[in-house]
């Protein structure tokens, strides 16, 4: 259809416009251009023509338009709850979604979904919406919401930290028990995955001990020996740091790093699977699970940490070592002669002896979590990140334990 | 975002419906396997079809390549008139939105609650209120046939039939055109399986979805199925209702209907 010419279009009139008067004239009303605005916004208008109200729908009600025509029909008002049927000659399209929006509407208007009457609906439309009907969800919320409040959350997670040591300690006590069997009956000893587990947890953790202990020998010499260095007291950096590396930096440095790359691996393993049903297969058999699968892991564990320890303790003098020589005036040759007579052997037996006791927690937790992993998933992470950090802070505990041990019986 | 009339008009009432799965010359290899050697497959809107195969015949691997989540190694999928393996991300994103896919295992968030599960679709693509939302998803997991109280168990919660409905439901969620499923009734008790074959045919017949299903359930088959199709030897080997795929001379296709003697005979399929 030809526009009718507006006043403003002719010729002389635009020509004596400047040009910031242009927009604001473009802007002016042009009837034809709202109405191509306004039409397809519309989803819904009340006819109460011959007496009888209608709820005329139109355009496409589909999940789309769904927010947009609840707030059309929500602009109806309390009209709604006058209507006796709905007609639908002009609806182009309608899913569930856009019954679901109608129907729930109508029922908050107070009119029975189940009776209105369906006009001039296409019979795919109606079929959605007797569908919808026959399913509509009861009004109000669907889960009820649980809210704690502080004292509870608190009382929930002190006792799921203390069934968490319960359980603990009496998976520790099963493992000593098969431990002890397997002591005297070497057969239930699996060979061939122990050796497996000696490999995994203790050859290929060498080469991330050594740099990491070698790396702290080097700046526990570095910082000790600015200090030393002021009293001119350099070759007692030796002392320090043979006693320090030895009886506690290697044995806590090693058993983090275990803790992190064997702890969490146990509890992935495990509850990678326990989720495939492996661990219930295995019971199954006739096998015990904490034989075939924990016992290996915490033996090898048990075996390697100390060896681990030891290679912690070398790397980490030969850190010092290198400090001493570069930095300190301490020749390789001098450090070795001052070790021999500072270093008492007791201080390399003490921290070698921790490493066990902390290889057995580290295991325990690892494999009782990873066997504790619920059926789905997500929990194999949290497990495993729980195992982590349990390792870790058990160890340092048990650490403290030990040197306040030693400190009283004089060691 | 506006759909054509089609999406929602009755399939029956159409002559030709178009196309929405347009699958041609698919070659798939693994290493020297081949598994699709030239397969074609085209399916019409409002069809309700069912895969079926050997092991190995790459049933799951089609579904998979006609969604856009394996690369075949020749050969254009056409889905919904987009072509998946050329389509820019952008195109491929507005097909993503049309059709409904559920995985063997379910893969339901395990992080996430039921209902959670299925407003992440709705709330990734519309701007619902929160109301709304909440209504729209409590009527899915009421379409998919599960019970309110549902909506806030958690995935492990759920039993092996559940599981499968509440996928459905987070597949229906976005009201899609065609629906995917691998396997929907492998695991589930007779009884579930049926009442699963019903919702199936409802979600076909009721709301108008086009229906692909990878399948070894045979009463699947003689219940639901409009047409099924058959793979083997990397391309389709039959094609049509049961009772013409009964009739297919084929070794394979012989000895797996005759793995069920208490067929109904003679076959015949509703219409």
């Amino acid at each position: 259809m030809p526009r009718p010419p507006h006043p403003s279009r002719s010729p002389q009139t635009s020509r004596n416009c400047s040009p910031e008067t242009r927009p604001s004239r473009r802007a002016t009303f042009d009837p034809h251009r709202a109405v191509a605005v306004k039409t397809p916004v519309e989803f819904c208008r009340i006819d109460s023509g011959d007496g009888a109200t209608v709820l005329m729908l139109q355009g496409l009600w589909q999940i789309a338009q769904a927010d947009r025509i609840a707030i059309a029909l929500g602009k109806l008002g309390k009209t709604v709850g006058e209507v006796q049927s709905i007609d639908g000659k002009g609806l182009g399209a309608m899913d569930t979604a856009g019954a679901l929006v109608l129907l729930s509407r109508l029922r908050a208007a107070g009119i029975d979904p189940g009776t209105i009457a369906l006009v001039n609906f296409d019979p795919s439309h109606t079929r959605i919406v007797e569908v919808v009907r026959s399913r509509l969800p009861s009004p109000g919320p669907a889960q009820a919401s649980q809210a704690f409040g502080l004292a509870a959350r608190t009382g929930q997670i002190a006792s799921n930290l203390g069934m968490t040591l319960l359980g603990h300690v009496d998976f520790l006590g099963r493992v000593v028990f098969e431990l002890a069997r397997a002591l005297r009956q070497p057969a239930l000893l699996r060979p061939r995955e122990f050796m497996s587990q000696l490999g995994q947890t203790g050859v290929t953790a060498i080469p991330v001990v050594a740099l990491v202990t070698f790396l702290i020998g080097v700046v526990f010499a570095y910082l000790l020996g600015l200090q030393a260095e002021q009293y001119g007291a350099n070759v007692f950096v030796v002392d320090g740091t043979a006693l320090g590396m030895t009886r506690e930096f290697a044995p806590i440095i090693v058993a983090v790093i275990v803790a992190g790359r064997s702890g969490a691996a146990f509890t992935a393993q495990l509850g990678t699977m326990k989720l495939t049903e492996e661990i219930d297969a295995i019971r199954t058999l006739g096998l015990s699970a904490d034989q075939v699968l924990v016992l290996p892991r915490i033996a090898a564990l048990m075996i390697t940490l100390p060896l681990l320890v030891f290679i912690g303790d070398v790397a980490g003098l030969l850190g010092a070592m290198v400090i001493g020589q570069t930095m300190l005036d301490i020749t390789p040759h001098t450090f070795l002669d001052r070790l021999h007579t500072a270093l008492d052997p007791k201080h390399v037996v003490i921290g070698l002896g921790k490493a066990p006791f902390f290889a057995l927690v580290i295991g325990i937790i690892g494999c009782r979590m990873g066997i504790s992993v619920e059926r789905d998933t997500r929990s194999i992470g949290i497990n495993t990140t729980s195992t982590v950090v349990q390792s870790i802070v058990a160890v340092i505990i048990l650490d403290a334990i030990f040197a306040v041990i030693f400190q009283q019986l004089g060691w | 975002m506006v759909k054509p009339d089609e999406s929602v008009t009755d399939p029956a009432i159409m002559t030709a419906p178009e196309l929405v799965i347009d699958a041609r010359a698919i070659v798939t290899r693994f290493g020297k396997q081949v598994v699709h050697n030239g397969l074609d497959l085209q399916i019409r809107r409002g069809d309700l079809v069912a895969l079926i195969g050997g092991s190995g015949t790459g049933k799951s691997v089609l579904l998979r390549e006609i969604i856009g989540l394996h690369r075949p190694d020749s050969g254009s999928v056409t889905l919904l008139g987009t072509d998946i393996w050329t389509a820019s991300p952008d195109m491929l994103a507005a097909v993503r939105r049309r059709f409904g896919m559920m995985f063997q295992e379910g893969a339901l968030f395990s992080s996430l609650s039921v209902a959670a599960n299925v407003a992440t679709p709705l709330r990734e693509h519309f701007s619902l209120p929160e109301d709304l939302l909440d209504e729209l998803v409590r009527l899915r997991l009421a379409l998919a046939g599960l019970p309110p109280d549902a909506a806030s168990k958690m995935p492990s919660q759920l039993s092996g039939g559940m599981v499968k409905r509440a996928a459905i439901a987070r597949a229906i969620a976005l009201e899609p055109e065609v629906l995917f499923l691998d396997e929907p009734t492998s695991g589930l008790d007779p009884i579930t399986a049926r009442a699963f074959d019903q919702l199936l045919t409802f979600l076909n017949r009721d709301l108008g979805i086009t229906v692909l299903l990878v399948t070894h359930d045979l009463d699947s088959l003689v219940g639901i199925a409009r047409r099924i199709v058959v793979l083997g030897q990397g391309r389709v080997i039959a094609d049509g209702s049961l009772a013409e795929i009964t009739a297919v001379d084929d070794p394979w296709i012989q000895s797996y209907f005759s793995s069920r003697a208490n067929l109904p005979a003679p076959i015949r399929h509703q219409q």
